[in-house]
Order: structure tokens, then sequence, then C-alpha cells
């Protein structure tokens, strides 16, 4: 069975995030600190429970240049077969619907049986890449699953998605494209014959024109205009007051000024 | 002259950090506060595979340079202190002889299962009479036959209380002073071998700490590491890396303590604004910082010295020095941000300053390190 898994290097969930002054399109301030989407990783250890289970080959693949090599040397020390970055000046600036494109000619190059992503990146988390991927490839799709169970032969996937009340299950014919929700796989600590083997892997690189696109195929649809930050929280007020009156005070300050108790 | 990391050495040390983030860092307070050894960590954390970083290829090891091990460290160090100092004493001091010295068959029997983390490793030089003065080692060796005979008290052993073997340094002639030492490896099954009660201690409580007790311990002559005598000088060849890593260790605990006060001072108020806004609070960061990143470039120059095979020793000891007193200063200065929530564990501040401590006399006391900098300084 061989799986193409979509995976993306995005700032830390801990890195410090702020808005500049201006609030335009470059006033995004992020700390430079990087790590592989969670979602990704669960995608990612699902393909390796998969090529256990059904043998076959893992193939990692991320759109964009710089740090994005570190999500595909991630996968390498997790286990991934062969890896690929997509790496165009052009894909810099494309949204959602432009890198899934360039991710689904890919695809189309290689053509694996399934294609496994997350369900959305921890950054911008728009949820778009993977479901367009397969829109693109014209390719059943199904999200947000917390079980699979494969069988090759029969060319069909089963998955489980959880819906309000319980589990649905699907059938999907394959080739399919399936997002990862937390709970399909644990993501593993690689070890480090793994991270010293991925180190030095030469990670192979493919613009545009190697794909058959043209920068137009990836160009943007969507435009950044700014971004705000949040309202900033009121500071905090410590009630010094000793018991009982401390309670009384907050469940005053509860109904009166919070308006959370009536 | 290029100061960064490479991208393959950045890779490694968030594949690091992310094993720490996740196996270590949520155990750290409970580590610290049940002072035992968290063995279910250790064979967790083994499982890895970082145990044999700093070994060759031929031995089940890595063969990983002085810098990307020196990343290792540095970021092992950001989790708990004392499970560090376990996982220090196991990697580098702990098994470097056996893996330099040892037979094929002590490799297999020994090196290889400690590898794994399956046995765990001491290094004994020090006694009640003799640390960093090596010279005053006076557990002996004796010929005995075609084996020697080992025998006296080994103090201050990290792992002491649990290592399945141990390398120890005794004289081989007693009148030779330091060209009398010699290295053996003993291990946990041999009669007259017997590790004692683990001491209570201000700080790393996640590593155990104790005596190593040779009563008359007959080993083969397969045991003596190297060649007699020479164990001063096999001495020299690692140390500077021990001096590295420790100092490496003293950053990591400023930075942590740094980084959990610069949050603390930003939240906590003081005559209508946050004591972030304070100039005095602001010069001990900006201090600290400056001081933090002066000893990190140094150590970074000494590890990169040692992989391009430069003479480095005075630059070892200076580092460890500047790193050690940097953190000291550094984690003093956390708790007095802190103030009163500084002297309570409800607050990670005094954690650091206890741990802080430990790194003191590791690799060479301070006062040692100092007149040896200022005695080859004067002979110029």
């Amino acid at each position: 069975m061989k799986i193409v898994v979509l995976v993306k290097q995005i700032p830390d969930p801990e890195a410090r995030v702020a808005v500049g002054a201006d609030g335009g399109p470059a006033a995004l301030q992020v700390e430079d600190r990087w790590c592989t989407s969670f979602f990704d990783e669960v995608a990612l250890e699902a393909a390796l429970g998969l090529r256990q289970r059904h043998g076959g080959e893992v193939v990692a693949v991320t759109a964009g240049g710089g740090k994005a090599v570190d999500a595909l040397r991630r996968a390498l020390a997790f286990g991934a077969d062969r890896v690929a970055q997509l790496d165009d000046p052009a894909l810099a600036g494309a949204d959602g619907l432009g890198v899934a494109a360039a991710l689904a000619a890919f695809v189309r190059r290689e053509p694996p049986d399934l294609v496994l992503a997350g369900r959305q990146a921890l950054d911008d988390e728009a949820g778009v890449v993977g479901p367009a991927v397969a829109e693109r490839l014209d390719w059943p799709h199904a999200a947000d699953a917390v079980a699979l169970e494969a069988d090759p032969a029969a060319r069909r996937i089963r998955v489980e998605r959880t819906v309000d009340g319980g589990r649905e299950v699907l059938e999907l014919p394959l080739p399919a494209l399936i997002t990862a929700q937390k709970g399909l796989a644990t993501p593993r600590v690689p070890q480090v014959t793994g991270v010293m083997k991925a180190m030095r892997a030469k990670i192979d690189r493919l613009d545009l024109a190697a794909l058959g696109l043209s920068p137009a195929d990836v160009a943007p649809r969507t435009a950044v205009l700014g971004y705000r930050p949040p309202p900033s929280r009121k500071p905090v007020r410590m009630i010094e007051a000793d018991f009982p009156e401390n309670v009384r005070t907050l469940a005053a300050l509860l109904c009166d000024e919070a308006k959370v108790l009536g | 002259m290029d100061f960064r990391f490479s991208e393959e050495q950045e890779f490694f040390r968030n594949q690091v950090r992310d094993a720490v983030d996740r196996l270590v860092r949520p155990r750290i307070a409970e580590i610290d506060r049940r002072a035992e050894f968290p063995r279910d960590l250790w064979d967790e954390f083994a499982k890895l595979g970082y145990f044999g970083l700093r070994h060759p290829a031929a031995h089940g090891g890595l063969d990983a340079d002085t810098v990307t091990s020196m990343i290792f460290f540095e970021e092992l160090a950001r989790g708990s202190c004392g499970f560090f100092m376990a996982v220090t004493a196991q990697m580098l001091m702990g098994t470097y002889f056996v893996g330099r010295f040892g037979s094929p068959a002590i490799r297999q029997r020994v090196l290889e299962p400690a590898i794994r983390g399956e046995k765990i490793g001491a290094i004994c030089f020090t006694e009640s009479q003799s640390g960093s003065d090596l010279a005053g080692v006076r557990t002996t060796a004796t010929r005995d036959g075609d084996g020697w005979v080992l025998h006296g008290t080994k103090e201050w052993i990290t792992n002491g209380p649990i290592c399945d073997f141990a390398t120890v340094l005794a004289t081989t002639d007693p009148r030779a002073g330091l060209k009398g030492l010699s290295f053996f490896l003993v291990e946990r099954d041999t009669p007259g071998f017997s590790r004692g009660q683990k001491i209570e201690k201000l700080g790393a409580r996640g590593s155990v700490t104790g005596e190593v007790v040779l009563d008359h311990v007959r080993v083969p002559a397969e045991n003596l590491l190297g060649e007699p005598g020479q164990g001063a000088r096999y001495l020299t060849d690692i140390l500077n890396q021990v001096r590295v890593m420790t100092g490496l260790a003293a950053c990591s605990i400023a930075d942590e303590a740094l980084r959990d006060a610069r949050e603390y001072a930003k939240r906590r108020e003081a005559f209508g604004k946050p004591i972030s806004e304070y100039q005095l609070i602001r010069e001990k960061f900006g201090r600290c910082w400056a001081r933090r990143e002066a000893a990190r470039t140094l150590l970074y120059r000494v590890a990169w010295m040692i992989d391009a095979g430069l003479e480095c020793q005075r630059e070892a000891m200076a580092a460890k020095w500047v790193a050690t007193e940097m953190c000291l200063e550094a984690v003093d200065e956390a708790t007095r941000i802190y103030a009163g929530n500084g002297f309570t564990p409800e607050y990670p501040a005094e954690r650091f300053f206890r741990d802080a401590r430990f790194l003191l006399s590791g690799g060479g006391t301070h006062e040692v390190l100092l007149d040896y900098l200022g005695r080859t300084y004067l002979r110029q």
C-alpha cells in the first residue's frame, strides 16, 4: 500500500505571537520556533501503522521553502520511506487552494493508494488543503478520521469519524484522501537513530515546472488584508478579604459586574 | 567565521527538545519532590537511543561529534536537573573508559546493555579526602596473580546507589601520585563490592548519589582499563567535554529560570504597574541575558575546538567557570524577582536556585580551576 502524507511546518504553538502596530498584511510577528503541525503527525503515524499492517511505502510531502524542510526531516525520523519538498518562489504567496494545486500535482505523479493529511494546520486552522487536494484529484474524501481499516486487495478503506453521540462509519473506494483527527494515532517520540538519519538525508526539491504547473496555477485567490490582536483582557483583580467575606465579594462581582450569575 | 548552527543541528536540537518536552518536563516537579531515581523515565528515554550518542558506531553507538552531543546535553538540562545528572553520568564518564579500553567481551557484557539503558554505570573518583585533588586518591589496586585487588571507599558517586557497574579510579603506585592512577571496571556482583545509601541532596534530586565500597574486590586483568599509571592522562581526554557539558547545563538552568521570572515579572504588579516596567528589574534581565550569551558562545567554541582536535584545557575550565557563576547569579536574581514567592516550592524559582548549586563542583571546584588558570597565566 503506497501512502502519501501531507505535512506542514508551523510556528510552535508556544511561540510568542504579536500583531504589529499598523495591523497590515505583514503585521504578524511570530517567534522563530517551529514544529510539525500536530494533526499532520497523527496522519503520519497512522500511515506508518498502515504500512506495518499491509506493507508498502510512506511518502511525506510539504509545500514551502525554508523551515518547511524540517517537517520532512521529522517525517524521515518517524520512519517515512521518502520525502519531497515542493519549493518554488510562487508558492511563498500561495493560499490554501494554491498549495492544494501543487500538492495534487505531486500526488498525480506518484500516484498512491491513499493520501493522509491533518484535519487542519495548527497555525492558520483553515482546514482547506486536505479537502481541496481531494477535489483537485477528483478523489473521495473523508474528514476527521479517528479510526481506519484498509483492505488493499478489495481497494476499499473503512473510516470512523466522531459525530454527535457516537461514531459514523464510512467506506470509501481507494484511492482516497482522508484527514486525521486526534485519536487516530499517537505520534511517537522519534528514536535518535531516525533523527540522525534524517539530519543527514538529502531532501529532494521540486519546483512548479517539475510538477507541470505554472505560477498562475498556484496564484492566490484570497488576499490577507491585515491582522488584529485579540481584545486586551481586563486586569486581574485580587480579592484581599478573608473567608467568608471574599466569597461574598466574588459572588457579588459575578452577579453585578460580570453578569454570569443571576 | 560562522557562528550559526547548521540546519541539521537545529533540526537535531528541535527533536531533542521535543523528546524532553514530552517525556521529562511534565515530571520535573514530581521528580524533585520524590528525590528518587525515576527508573521508568530512564527506561522510556533509553529506548530513544541517545545513550549511545558519544560512542563509536563499531561499539553500538552513533559516533556523534562533540557539538551535536553538547546540543543534546543542553536540551536535556532544560528538563529535570537530577535526571540530566543521571543520564550524563551514564553517557559520558560512566561508560567512556569501558568503551575506549574494554575488551570485546566487556563491551558486549557491559557497554552494549548500558547504551540500551539496561545497566546503569557510575564513575568513581571522589573520596572523603580527594575530589578535585586526584593525587589524593587512596583507593588502592594491588596486583594479585593475574588480576588486581581493589580496596577503598568512593564518595559522592552519581548513580552509585543504583549502579550495575563502576569505573573506579585507584592508585596502582601510591608513591607516584598522579602518575600512579589507573582505571578499573568493577561489576556489581563482584564479591566485596557494595553500594551505599543515597545522600540527601539540596538539588539535582532526581539523581541518586552515594558511596561505593570496595572491600578487597578482586577483578581479572582485563578489567584494568588502559595502561596502569595513565588514569590521570586519560581523564584529561574527557574532562574538557565534562566541563563544557556542565557549563551548558548551567546555561539551560539560567535560561529556564530567567524565562520563568520574565513571565512572572510581566504579571506581578507593584505600585500600579507590572514589576517588569521598573528599571532595576529590567537591569537584572539585561545583565543575566548578556552573561548567558557570553558563556554559551564560549562553551560552543570550546566544543568546536574539541572536534577540531585543538588544545583547549584552559578554555574548557574558563567556560565552565564563567557559565556556572553566571547561572548562580541568574537563579539568585530570579528568586529576588519572585521575592517571597521565590522561597516556596509553589513556584519553580527555588528549584532552579537549588539545582544550580550542584554544578559548582562537577568538573573541578572553581577554586581549583581559577588557581590553575591564574598559575598558568603567570607562567607565560
